[in-house]
């Protein structure tokens, strides 16, 4: 019989031999940290969700370990930075939207030789959505959810006004934007409820607007006006500004003309306002129509005191219809070590397997034509009343290039760009030509510079 | 060599005077002497912060001055300092006089007038964001009541560093204090004296309390003109970063804090803050040298005598 204390050591080696060996095997997976907070994904939820997701890839997977390092919004850019910068990069880093690839564009790898070594299929992915990643020195990653826009509207106000409300079918050719202007003047009223159309109105005493598209930025309000760039500021080949275009300064001073002259789009004084009573412009209840994304739709909009629903985007003076999107990926830094394990996570993340469920934890939706259905079906249940075709309807007329896409000097050239904007909402300049022509002097200086220090 | 016991009691004086500092120099050494030689360094480099930094000499500085925003963001920092500054001065002066007179409850009235400076600078900005919103702020809504219909504030580019400049008097309570320990350290015989010549309240005041207070004033001037030059938190709020509307609060640090953290040019940021660290020393060197005219040291004045 064996003596206790000898039991005792045996049992101390067994201990520590499996410790070692426990040690060993979790050395031989490696581990792909996957970077969270430049965009979503920092919520209480979200982070839970994301822990569950962890689980489950690393109980299917031997060789590769996932964990998601979650960073407080505000410092993730900086934290970012520091990891790269101090040779310690994380493997994956996302989901990040356009911008802030284009923020950090130097930074990431190309995925193009993963792909190709592969021959990966990419038919199940919406095709304009592969074109929100590819550049022509990179493909930054694969696509993982889109947020596509509409208008979404309060019903009770155009019921009220007696109007049609703006267009579901994508085909109504009807649905421009002197529509909008024409019914925004009927939507908007003054205290005394004159509208903006009639003699008496007045416009320093409006209680109720037509229509705002505040959450955006200049090359997000500009990209729907069918530019040769879309919603790019250069042109093809990045070296000559294309800023002052007619297409942009046509959307612009409809823009201005709807703030200053017309009254049916409130400016900037106005959206501070309507954000302090209800968080956004539309659920202030002081707007008739919010041009705007699927991340609006939160919990707050089944809340509202009056019924919502959804709209097309409108075509533009050049009959085309273009319909800003934002979308979120995950990116691999150009400094990370496991660069091919990191590819094995991305497409896990972006598999049919998985991705409603990582689309439903940042809110976006799924960038596979194949889980349409089934990712639909969950959309619908949370908003059972809203018209979802017009959702998804509206990826087919995205706008690429990306009004967040890359260029060079990409944040200087979009601080001069939203200086313009800012000079229109604030009142500053109401001539879209003049302020448009100032921003294209002062981003073809930017790209000059950036040339020169290229080597020309 | 190193017997203690061999050593002077200066010498062991100063053994321990370095010790008890060491902590401090380390700190300071690490913390401030480190990244400020660091940002020097970068100062004359290409460094996006992801990529090794590249020397190019002096080409960040020559850049400076051919940056038109450089030069707004200074224009926007002076004009604010030439409106915030002398305000905070005139206005902690006054407060601290009112508030060293005989009332009744002074004790709680100066905790009151203190009390906003040691409020968080994120918490008051909102608080400001509300109060000068154009149709719902407190702010308009008083205007509106004597009939005057007032400015966007923080959404009107010329309004906006106006707005800025209030704010910061929120923080007043701070110069206040310090001249009210000033006002209440001025000898009350000098006054006595005064009484004694014929010298009426204003006379007691400008040829008395003034001149004794000028070396609160010279402090309180050095400390305001650096923090002017160093404010950013404020306006990072209330304007989200971009300096807004129109770049009318684009101040010299939110530039500074652009090009480092959103254009990721910290070679050029650094050379900016070398720039800003030059000014700043330059003008307060100014006003120390200015101080021989106008501040007036007890002491000295008895030495002369």
């Amino acid at each position: 019989m064996m003596h206790a204390r000898h039991y005792k050591i045996l049992m101390v080696l067994l201990a520590v031999f499996l410790v070692l060996a426990g040690t060993v095997a979790a050395q031989d997976k490696v581990k792909v940290v996957i970077f969270v907070g430049l965009g979503t994904g920092t919520d209480p939820d979200q982070i839970t969700q994301q822990e569950a997701l962890a689980e489950r890839f690393n109980a299917a997977h031997d060789s590769i370990e996932i964990e998601f390092l979650i960073v407080p919004h505000d410092e993730a850019p900086t934290r970012l930075l520091a990891m790269l910068s101090g040779g310690n990069a994380p493997q994956l880093v996302g989901p990040n939207g356009i911008s802030t690839i284009a923020r950090f564009f130097d930074a990431w790898a190309d995925i193009t030789p993963f792909m190709e070594a592969e021959g990966f299929d990419t038919a199940d992915f919406y095709a304009p959505s592969l074109e929100l990643n590819r550049y022509p020195e990179k493909n930054t990653g694969l696509p993982l959810g889109l947020f596509p826009s509409f208008v979404i509207y309060n019903v009770d106000m155009f019921d009220a006004a007696g109007l049609d409300y703006p267009t579901a079918d994508y085909s109504d050719t009807a649905w421009t934007y002197d529509e909008v202007r024409n019914r925004g003047l009927l939507l908007t009223l003054d205290s005394n409820g004159n509208d903006a159309t009639m003699a008496e109105f007045d416009a320093e005493d409006i209680v109720q607007w037509g229509f705002s598209d505040a959450w955006t930025d200049t090359r997000g309000l500009l990209t729907r006006w069918g530019a040769p760039g879309i919603g790019r500021p250069t042109s093809e080949d990045y070296r000559t500004s294309t800023v002052n275009s007619e297409e942009w300064v046509n959307g612009l001073q409809w823009y201005s003309d709807g703030i200053w002259v017309d009254h049916f789009i409130p400016g900037a004084e106005q959206i501070s306002s309507m954000e302090t009573i209800g968080g956004s412009p539309l659920e202030s209840g002081m707007l008739a129509m919010f041009y705007t994304h699927t991340w609006y739709l939160g919990e707050a909009i089944l809340d509202l005191p009056f019924d919502v629903q959804v709209g097309a985007a409108p075509f533009n003076q050049k009959g085309e219809r273009i319909a800003r999107i934002h979308a979120d990926n995950f990116t691999i830094p150009a400094a990370a070590e496991h660069q091919q394990e990191a590819w094995e996570v991305m497409k896990w993340l972006t598999d049919p397997a998985q991705i409603i469920d990582v689309c439903l934890i940042y809110g976006c939706v799924p960038a596979r034509a194949s889980v349409a259905d089934d990712f639909r079906a969950s959309l619908q249940a949370k908003f059972p009343d809203l018209n979802l075709d017009v959702i998804f309807e509206s990826i087919n007329y995205l706008d690429n290039p990306n009004h967040e896409s890359w260029v060079p000097e990409w944040g200087r050239v979009n601080d001069a760009l939203n200086n313009a904007g800012s000079l229109i909402t604030s009142g500053a300049g109401t001539d879209a030509r003049t302020v448009l022509d100032a921003a294209s002097a002062e981003v073809q200086a930017i790209l000059d510079e950036y040339w020169a220090g290229q080597g020309g | 060599m190193f017997n203690i016991k061999h050593w002077s009691l200066a010498q062991r004086e100063a053994a321990a005077g370095y010790f008890f500092i060491t902590p401090w120099l380390i700190g300071f050494t690490l913390l401030t002497l480190g990244p400020m030689i660091t940002s020097l360094y970068f100062s004359f480099t290409d460094y996006n912060i992801i990529d090794p930094p590249v020397w190019v000499g002096l080409q960040n500085y020559t850049r400076l001055f051919n940056d038109d925003l450089f030069w707004q963001s200074l224009r926007v920092t002076l004009y604010f300092a030439v409106l915030a500054l002398p305000s905070s001065l005139v206005l902690g002066f006054v407060l601290a006089i009112l508030l060293n007179q005989d009332v009744p409850a002074v004790k709680i009235w100066r905790t009151i007038f203190f009390l906003p400076s040691v409020l968080s600078g994120v918490a008051v900005t909102l608080l400001w964001l509300m109060l000068f919103n154009p149709e719902l702020g407190v702010v308009n809504k008083l205007l509106e009541e004597i009939g005057i219909k007032g400015p966007g504030w923080l959404s009107d580019p010329n309004w906006a560093v106006p707005s800025l400049v209030i704010m910061s008097l929120w923080g007043v309570g701070q110069n206040m204090i310090v001249y009210l320990a000033g006002l209440q350290g001025v000898p009350p015989d000098l006054y006595d004296a005064a009484r004694v010549d014929g010298a009426g309240t204003l006379q007691k005041f400008r040829y008395v309390t003034l001149p004794m207070m000028t070396p609160v004033l010279f402090y309180n001037l050095v400390l305001g003109l650096i923090g002017t030059f160093s404010y950013f938190t404020q306006v990072y709020v209330a304007t989200g970063g971009a300096g807004g509307p129109a770049r009318s609060t684009l101040f010299y640090n939110l530039y500074l804090y652009q090009n480092a953290f959103r254009y990721n040019d910290m070679g050029y940021a650094s050379a900016m803050a070398w720039v800003l660290f030059v000014v700043v020393l330059s003008l307060t060197a100014l006003v120390f040298r200015s101080s021989s005219l106008w501040v007036y040291y007890e002491g000295e004045l008895r030495g002369r005598g």
